[in-house]
C-alpha cells in the first residue's frame, strides 16, 4: 500500500510537472549554445562630418559573447577618397586605437565620399559614395516641466530645416555637472610617522589636492532617432533629456552638449535597426534577429559580412550651463548623493567604545568609506562623514573640463 | 471431454456388435409417416431401441410413403436419413443417432500422418472428430456451429462451395460488397451488388469473417461436409456514433485520380498512443509523410515546406482559425463528435481556396437517429462527453460534444503559491443538429466554441476563442445535381490581460471574423464526367488590436489600429473525367478575387525604395466600403492518374493557389498571440505553384498500400520579416515586412498496412523548404539576397505508427517521430558601435537546433464486444516520450542589461504516463 501511494506521487508529481511546463515556464533554462558559432567579423565605425578636425575612425573585430576585451584592428591602410580625387589617409592612433587622419579636413557638400580599408592581412574593403547631408542648426533650452506628477528640468532641443531636406536626426548628448561636497574640511588627517607611542597618533595636514569641486561627465547610452518623414514640416522639438527636481546632478550647475547629426533615409534605416535589435526583447515585444547590412563591403569578396555604416554627415551640436536657482527659483535644493551625517568616533584603543582600529582603518584605506571632518582638540574624538560629503574626488573627477565656464 | 471417451468407448464394442446384426433383414411399409413416427415404427418391427434428440426431428417435415422389403437396418436408415442431416451408429439392438456428424467406428488411416500434399479434392479429407472444435464451441456459445450439409462416410472433398446471402439483420434486405473471408485460409470474396456470395470453403471446421462498412463484423463458425448455402445477417453498427467508420476504399490510394490526399479514420486514431489522455487529429496528420509541426507543443503545422497560416481548417465548412489548446497540446478540435478528415496536401480540389499549402476537411459526427447514445472519455487532464439523441426518430438527430480541463483544479491544490496562481484550462463544445427532410433535402447546422486561458508568468493572462456556425441544406434538385448551400461564420480572438499591479498593467486584444457563402453544385452527367462548380463568397472584418492601460496614472499610451476589411469571392468549376479504364483527369479551374475594403488609411511609398517610414509620400484616407486595392486570378488545379494494372498507378498535378489573409508570426515567437492580416494596398497576396507526381501499389489485396511523392512549389510574395522588425501592434505592418520568393521540394515515401494484427504506418521525408528577400536595399535584404532555408525546414523526418493486436481486446500502438532540427538565428559574438554593446547575429537561419525525436507506447485494453452489452468500454494508457528525450521546443534570446542570454524552452522532457477511460453507451 505504501508502495502503491509513492507511485500515484510519483505519477502526478510527473503530471504536474509537464502541466506547469506550460503556466510558469519553469521547464526553460538557459542554454549553452556552442562556442564554434562566433563569427570575427571586422566592426567599422566611421562619421564623417563637416566639422573642421581630425577625423576619427574606428576599426575593430567582433568578439565572442560574454568577453569583455573589444579587438581593435591594427595595420590597416585606412582613407577616404573623394569626388575631387581628395585622398584622405588616416593613421593609427595607439593610445585610444582609433584611426586618426593625417591632416584635419571636413566633409564639404556636393562632394560625394568612400571609405577604404585595407587589413593586414591584405583584404580589401570599401563603403559606398555617401554625400554630406543638409545642415540644420540646433536648438537647445532648459525648460521646467511636470512629466507623470514629477517636476524637473527638460531638455529639448529644437531645429528647424526649413528646406526640409534633413528629416533623418540622430543625436548624441554628453552632459557634465558640478558637485559639491558639502562636508569638505580643507584638512585631513595623516598617520604620524614620527609617531613614538604603542598606538599610532594622527596629524592634521592641508589636503594636497581638490577635493571639493569635481565634475562628473555621462554620455547618452542609447539610440536618439527622430525621423521627420512624412511630416510637412522639417522640424525638431525633441525633449531629449529629463531631470528630476531631486535629482543631485543639477544641484550645483549642469551643463548639456547636444549633438544632432542629420543622417540620410540608409545610414538612418541602419541606426534603427540597431536600436530595435539591441532593445531588450520580452514576451510582448519580439524582435525578429538578423544580420543589419551596412554599407561597406569587401571588394573581392561581396558575401563577406561588414558590421558597420560609413556616414558623411552634418551635425550641429549646442552646449548650455545653468544652475539649480536658474531654473528653479524657488524650489528647496536637492539631497546630496549620499546623506551627510556625522559620525563621532572615539580615539582611544582600550576601554569600551573605543574606536581606535575603526578609525586607523579609515585613514591608511585608499579608498575609504568615511573622510575626516573634523576633531575634539585633544584629538580624543574625531569625526568622519561619508566620503561623497568630505571628498568629491570618491565620486567624480576632480578635473575641471577646458569647456566648463561658471 | 466427454465425446472423446465415448468415441472411444464406443469404438471399443465395434467389432462385436456390428458383425452381429449386419445381415438382419426387415420388411416395413410407411404412409404418409413423418420420420419421427416412422422410426417408432421401425423400433416397433426390429425391437431395436432408438436413441436420439426429439428436437432434430423438428426440422424434418417430409412425409414419408415407401415400402421395403428384405432390407438390412443399415440400408433401410440410410434411405431413410438420406435426405436428412441424421447419421446412425448401430450396436447391441440399440440405434444411436447424430446429427450432422458421424460416429466413427475407427480412426482413418491417415488420421495421425501428417496430411498428403495432394491436390487431389477426393477422399483426402480428414473426417472431423469433436475435439477439433470442442474447445472453440464453447467459446462461440452465442451463435454455436452451423453445419453445412452432412457427414459422409468415405466421401469427403477437400472442399465444397458455399453460398448465400449476405444479409440486414432487421431488414432482411440484401447488402453489397460485404468482403466474406474464411479465417487463417487465405479465402475470400466480395458479396456481389445483389448481396449473393460464392466461397470455396475447405472441409470441415471453418471461420467465416463477413466485414461491411457500417456494419458490425460478423463471424460463423461453421462445419462443412457439402456444398451448401449459408445467409449470414450482419447487425448495423448498433451505435452509429462509434462505428461512422468512413474506410478508405481499399484501392483508392491507386485508383483516386486527386495524388496527395489522406483521410484521417478518427474512429481508428485511438490507439494510437497519446500525450495526456488526448486523442488529437492533428497529431495523427502531422505522423503523415509532407506534414509537420513546428515543434513539439506548437500550433502550427507546415505542409510540404507551406507557412503554418497556409493551411485551411475547416470545420463543418467553417474556418478554424487556431486548431489549438494549450499552446499546441491538444487539438481544438474534440476527436469524439469528429467522424473523419481529409487532408488535401497535393492537388487541391478547385472548390477549396483562400490558402496555399492544404486543406483539412474536417466533418464531425452527426447524431445517431435511431437512439440515444453517447460517449464518455476520462483523461489524466481532460474529460469529455458526448451525447447523440433522435429529435425526429430516424430522420433529425442531435449531437453535443463538451471537453474541458481540470488543471485548474489541480493548480489550486498544490502548495507552491506561485503555481496556485496559474491558470491553465480550456474548453471546447460542439453541438451539430442534423435533418433529414426528405430524401431531396437534407439541412445540417453546426455551433463550436472553444476557448482557451492560461498564464506563462503569473502576471499575464493570455485567451483565446474560436465560435463557429455553419449552416448547411443540401437539396438534390435530381438524381445527377446535387447542391449544398453553406452559411459560415467564422469567429477568433485572442487577448492578453497583463497585470503586475504596476502603471505597466495593459489589455491587449485582437478579433477576427468571417462570414462566408458558398452554393456547391454536384452535377454527375454520366459515368464519364462528373462535374462540381459553385461560387463562394467570404466577408473579413478583422479587429487588429487595441492596447489599454488598466490603471489611471498608467504611462501606456493606448493604442488601437483601425479595422481591416476585405471581401474575398471564387467561382469555380471542375470535372473530374475518366477518359478510358486507365486514364482518370480531374481538371478544375478557379477564379478567385479579393477586395480590401475601407474604412481605412493606407500609406503610399516612393518608387524605387524601400518601403519605410523614411519613404512615405502620402496618406491615402478611403471611406466605408470604398475599394481599396484588388487582387485575383485564375487558379488552375490539375490532377491525372494513369493506371498500369489494377494495383499500379502513376498520378500527377499541377495547382495554382493565392492566399490573402497572413499570419504575422516571426521565429522566436513563444507567444500564442499571432493575428492574421489582411491583404492590403502594399500587402500582396501570397501565390503558389505545386507539381507534383507520385506512384502508388498496393499489395496482398490492397492491405498494404506503397506509395512515393514528390512535389516541387514555387510561391512569391511570401511573408518574411525585416531585421529588427516588430510585429505587435503596428499601424503600418507593412513596414515590417518582406515579401519574398520560396521554393520547395521533396520525396515523401510511406508504406501503410490497413489491417491484420500488425498494422501501422511508415513514412519517410526528405523536403526542403527556402524562401528569398532580395532588394537593392539594404534593409529589404536577408542573408545576402540568397534562398534560406525557412523556420520550418526539417529535411529529414521519419515517421511510424504501429498497431500490434494480440487480441480483438488486447493492443499495443508506439508512435516514432524524427526530425531534423529546426533552423534558428544565433548570435554569434559582440562588438561595440558609437560606444555601445551590440549582439552579432549569424545569417538568418543559419543554424539549427538539435534534432526531435520521440518514442510512444500505449496499451489500449478494449472492453469487451458482447453485441448486447448495454456500455462499451476502452481504456488507454499511455507512455509519452519513453526514451526522455529533452526536445527543445524552443531557443531564444533575451537581452537584460546589455547582456544577451539564450534560453532552451522544453516541454516534456520525462516520459509521461497517462491513463485514459473511456465509454460508450
Amino acid at each position: 500500500m505504501k508502495f502503491k501511494t509513492h507511485y500515484i506521487n510519483q505519477f502526478y508529481k510527473i503530471l504536474f510537472f509537464a502541466i506547469f511546463c506550460f503556466s510558469v515556464s519553469s521547464c526553460t533554462e538557459q542554454y549553452v549554445f556552442q562556442s564554434n558559432t562566433f563569427e570575427s567579423i571586422l566592426v567599422v565605425q566611421a562619421n564623417i562630418t563637416n566639422e573642421l578636425k581630425k577625423q576619427e575612425i574606428k576599426v575593430s573585430r567582433t568578439y565572442r559573447l560574454g568577453e569583455k576585451e573589444q579587438e581593435f584592428e591594427k595595420g590597416a591602410n585606412v582613407y577616404v577618397t573623394d569626388s575631387d580625387n581628395n585622398n584622405y589617409s588616416f593613421e593609427l592612433e595607439d593610445f585610444s586605437g582609433l584611426y586618426v587622419s593625417k591632416d584635419p579636413f571636413q566633409a564639404v557638400p556636393g562632394r560625394s565620399y568612400q571609405l577604404n580599408i585595407t587589413t593586414k592581412d591584405g583584404k580589401s574593403y570599401s563603403s559606398t559614395l555617401q554625400t554630406l547631408t543638409s545642415v540644420s542648426e540646433i536648438n537647445v533650452e532648459p525648460k521646467v516641466v511636470t512629466v507623470d506628477g514629477i517636476k524637473g528640468a527638460e531638455i529639448l532641443v529644437t531645429s528647424n530645416d526649413p528646406t526640409a531636406s534633413s528629416k533623418f536626426y540622430r543625436f548624441e548628448y554628453e552632459e557634465t555637472y558640478k558637485v559639491i561636497s558639502p562636508s569638505w574640511n580643507p584638512d585631513k588627517l595623516i598617520v604620524d610617522p614620527n609617531g613614538t607611542g604603542q598606538y599610532p597618533s594622527y596629524l592634521i595636514v592641508p589636503r594636497d589636492k581638490e577635493t571639493r569641486v569635481c565634475y562628473t561627465t555621462k554620455k547618452s547610452d542609447d539610440l536618439i532617432l527622430v525621423s521627420n518623414a512624412g511630416q510637412n514640416e522639417d522640424r525638431i522639438n525633441l525633449p531629449i533629456r529629463f531631470i528630476d527636481i531631486k535629482s543631485p546632478i543639477i544641484n550645483e550647475r549642469y551643463s548639456i552638449l547636444v549633438r544632432q547629426y542629420v543622417q540620410n533615409s540608409e545610414s538612418y534605416t541602419y541606426y534603427k535597426t540597431l536600436k530595435t535589435l539591441s532593445t531588450s526583447s520580452s514576451l510582448f515585444s519580439q524582435v525578429q534577429p538578423g544580420f543589419n547590412y551596412g554599407n561597406i563591403k569587401n571588394n573581392d569578396d561581396p558575401e563577406e559580412k561588414v558590421v558597420g555604416y560609413f556616414e558623411v554627415s552634418s551635425v550641429s551640436s549646442k552646449r548650455i550651463f545653468f544652475n539649480f536657482r536658474d531654473l528653479f527659483p524657488t524650489d528647496p535644493y536637492p539631497p546630496f548623493y549620499t546623506e551627510c551625517r556625522t559620525q563621532l568616533l572615539a580615539n582611544c584603543w582600550t576601554s569600551k567604545g573605543c574606536a581606535g582600529y575603526t578609525i586607523l582603518a579609515l585613514i591608511q584605506s585608499p579608498v575609504p568609506e568615511k573622510v575626516y571632518y573634523g576633531a575634539l582638540d585633544d584629538m580624543s574624538a574625531i569625526v568622519f562623514v561619508p566620503s561623497p560629503c568630505g571628498d568629491c574626488t570618491s565620486i567624480s573627477s576632480n578635473i575641471k573640463p577646458a569647456f566648463w565656464i561658471d | 471431454m466427454k465425446k472423446i471417451i465415448l468415441t472411444i468407448f464406443l469404438l471399443a464394442f465395434y467389432t462385436v456388435s456390428f458383425s452381429q446384426d449386419k445381415n438382419e433383414k426387415i420388411s416395413i411399409e410407411f404412409s404418409n409417416a413423418n420420420l419421427k413416427t416412422a422410426l417408432e415404427k421401425v423400433e416397433q418391427t426390429t425391437g431395436y431401441k432408438f436413441y436420439y434428440d426429439q428436437n432434430w426431428f423438428a426440422d424434418e417435415t417430409n412425409l414419408i410413403t415407401k415400402s421395403y422389403t428384405d432390407i438390412s437396418l443399415n440400408d433401410l436408415l440410410n434411405s431413410l436419413f438420406e435426405k436428412t442431416a441424421l447419421n446412425f451408429y448401430i450396436i447391441d439392438k440399440k440405434v444411436i443417432l447424430s446429427k450432422n456428424s458421424t460416429i466413427h467406428s475407427s480412426l482413418p488411416d491417415n488420421y495421425f500422418s501428417t496430411p498428403e500434399n495432394s491436390q487431389a479434392n477426393q477422399n483426402t479429407a480428414k473426417p472431423v472428430f469433436h475435439q477439433q472444435y470442442d474447445s472453440i464451441a464453447k467459446s462461440q456459445a452465442a451463435s454455436g456451429i452451423i453445419y453445412i450439409g452432412k457427414e459422409r462416410k468415405g466421401s469427403e472433398l477437400k472442399s465444397y462451395v458455399l453460398s448465400g446471402f449476405i444479409k440486414n439483420i432487421k431488414t432482411k434486405n440484401e447488402l453489397s460488397n460485404a468482403t466474406i473471408r474464411v479465417r487463417d485460409k487465405n479465402i475470400s470474396t466480395v458479396a456481389n451488388n445483389d448481396g449473393s456470395y460464392k466461397l470455396t470453403v475447405p472441409y470441415g471446421l471453418n471461420y467465416i469473417d463477413v466485414e461491411l462498412v457500417n456494419h458490425k463484423k460478423a463471424t460463423e463458425t461453421i462445419m462443412v461436409y457439402d456444398n451448401g448455402t449459408l445467409d449470414i445477417f450482419l447487425y448495423e453498427s448498433i451505435n452509429e456514433l462509434d462505428e461512422v467508420v468512413i474506410k478508405k476504399n481499399a484501392d483508392k490510394n491507386v485508383k483516386d485520380v486527386i495524388a496527395g490526399v489522406s483521410t484521417i479514420d478518427v474512429e481508428k486514431i485511438k490507439n494510437i498512443p497519446l500525450v495526456l489522455g488526448e486523442r488529437d487529429i492533428f497529431r495523427v496528420a502531422t505522423t503523415l509523410p509532407g506534414i509537420k509541426t513546428t515543434g513539439e507543443g506548437s500550433a502550427g503545422f507546415n505542409v510540404r515546406g507551406g507557412k503554418d497560416d497556409q493551411n485551411l481548417i475547416l470545420l463543418d465548412n467553417a474556418v478554424l482559425y487556431n486548431t489549438s489548446h494549450f499552446l499546441g497540446f491538444f487539438s481544438a478540435v474534440n476527436p469524439y463528435t469528429t467522424s473523419k478528415v481529409d487532408i488535401y496536401k497535393g492537388s487541391i480540389p478547385a472548390r477549396f481556396g483562400g490558402r496555399l499549402s492544404s486543406v483539412f476537411d474536417i466533418a464531425s459526427k452527426n447524431g445517431n437517429p435511431q437512439k440515444f447514445s453517447g460517449e464518455a472519455g476520462i483523461g489524466s487532464v481532460t474529460s469529455n462527453l458526448s451525447i447523440g439523441a433522435p429529435i425526429v426518430k430516424d430522420k433529425a438527430s442531435i449531437l453535443v460534444g463538451v471537453r474541458t480541463t481540470y488543471s485548474e483544479w489541480i493548480l489550486k491544490q498544490l502548495d507552491n503559491e506561485n503555481l496556485k496562481n496559474s491558470q491553465a484550462a480550456f474548453f471546447d463544445g460542439i453541438i451539430k443538429y442534423n435533418h433529414k427532410i426528405n430524401p431531396n433535402n437534407n439541412v445540417e447546422t453546426t455551433l463550436y466554441y472553444s476557448k482557451d486561458r492560461f498564464s506563462i508568468s503569473s502576471d499575464s493572462v493570455y485567451k483565446y476563442s474560436n465560435a463557429l456556425i455553419s449552416l448547411k441544406w443540401n437539396h438534390a434538385f435530381s438524381n445527377k445535381t446535387k447542391t449544398d448551400f453553406i452559411f459560415t461564420n467564422s469567429n477568433y480572438k485572442f487577448n492578453i490581460d497583463f497585470d503586475n499591479g504596476t502603471a505597466n498593467s495593459f489589455d491587449y486584444g485582437y478579433k477576427l471574423n468571417e462570414t462566408q457563402f458558398i452554393a456547391n453544385t454536384n452535377y454527375s452527367l454520366n459515368s464519364k464526367h462528373a462535374f462540381n462548380y459553385g461560387l463562394s463568397s467570404k466577408l473579413y472584418n478583422v479587429a487588429p488590436g487595441y492596447l489599454n492601460p488598466k490603471t489611471a496614472e498608467s504611462t501606456i499610451i493606448p493604442i488601437q489600429i483601425d479595422d481591416e476589411k476585405a471581401l474575398e469571392s471564387a467561382l469555380y468549376f471542375s470535372d473530374n473525367y475518366t477518359l478510358n479504364e486507365k486514364i482518370q483527369i480531374s481538371l478544375g479551374l478557379r477564379y478567385s478575387t479579393y477586395s480590401a475594403l475601407g474604412e481605412s488609411t493606407q500609406q503610399v511609398y516612393k518608387e524605387n525604395a524601400p518601403i519605410n517610414d523614411n519613404n512615405v509620400i502620402a496618406t491615402n484616407y478611403y471611406k466605408k466600403n470604398e475599394v481599396i486595392k484588388t487582387y485575383g486570378g485564375f487558379e488552375p488545379r490539375i490532377a491525372m492518374r494513369y493506371l498500369f494494372t489494377d494495383d499500379l498507378s502513376i498520378k500527377g498535378s499541377y495547382d495554382k493557389t493565392y492566399q490573402y489573409i497572413h499570419l504575422l508570426t516571426n521565429n522566436t515567437t513563444q507567444s500564442p498571440t499571432d493575428a492574421w492580416k489582411l491583404s492590403d494596398l502594399n500587402i500582396k497576396p501570397q501565390e503558389a505553384h505545386q507539381f507534383s507526381l507520385g506512384l502508388y501499389k498496393n499489395l496482398d489485396n490492397d492491405n498494404v498500400e506503397l506509395s512515393v511523392e514528390g512535389y516541387y512549389k514555387k510561391s512569391y510574395n511570401l511573408l518574411d520579416y525585416k531585421v529588427g522588425s516588430q510585429l505587435m501592434l503596428q499601424e503600418n505592418t507593412e513596414t515590417q515586412l518582406l515579401q519574398g520568393e520560396g521554393k520547395a521540394y521533396g520525396v515523401e515515401f510511406l508504406v501503410k498496412k490497413n489491417a491484420g494484427k500488425l498494422n501501422g504506418w511508415l513514412g519517410y521525408t526528405y523536403a526542403r523548404t527556402f524562401i528569398k528577400s532580395d532588394s537593392q536595399f539594404l534593409d529589404e535584404k536577408v542573408n545576402n539576397g540568397h534562398y534560406f532555408p525557412t523556420n520550418f525546414d526539417k529535411p529529414h523526418e521519419v515517421s511510424a505508427v504501429l498497431n500490434y493486436k494480440f487480441t480483438q481486446r488486447y493492443s499495443i500502438s508506439s508512435n516514432f517521430v524524427y526530425q531534423s532540427g529546426r533552423p534558428i538565428t544565433f548570435p554569434v559574438g559582440s562588438y561595440i558601435y558609437n560606444g555601445m554593446e551590440y549582439t552579432l547575429y549569424s545569417d538568418r537561419n543559419k543554424y539549427r537546433i538539435p534534432d526531435y525525436y520521440r518514442l510512444d507506447i500505449g496499451f489500449n485494453i478494449e472492453g469487451n464486444h458482447k453485441i448486447k452489452k448495454l456500455s462499451h468500454s476502452f481504456w488507454n494508457i499511455s507512455i509519452y516520450n519513453v526514451l526522455g528525450r529533452n526536445n527543445p521546443y524552443s531557443i531564444f534570446f533575451v537581452t537584460t542589461d546589455g547582456q544577451i542570454k539564450a534560453y532552451k524552452t522544453s516541454i516534456f522532457s520525462v516520459p509521461i504516463p497517462t491513463i485514459t477511460y473511456n465509454v460508450k453507451f
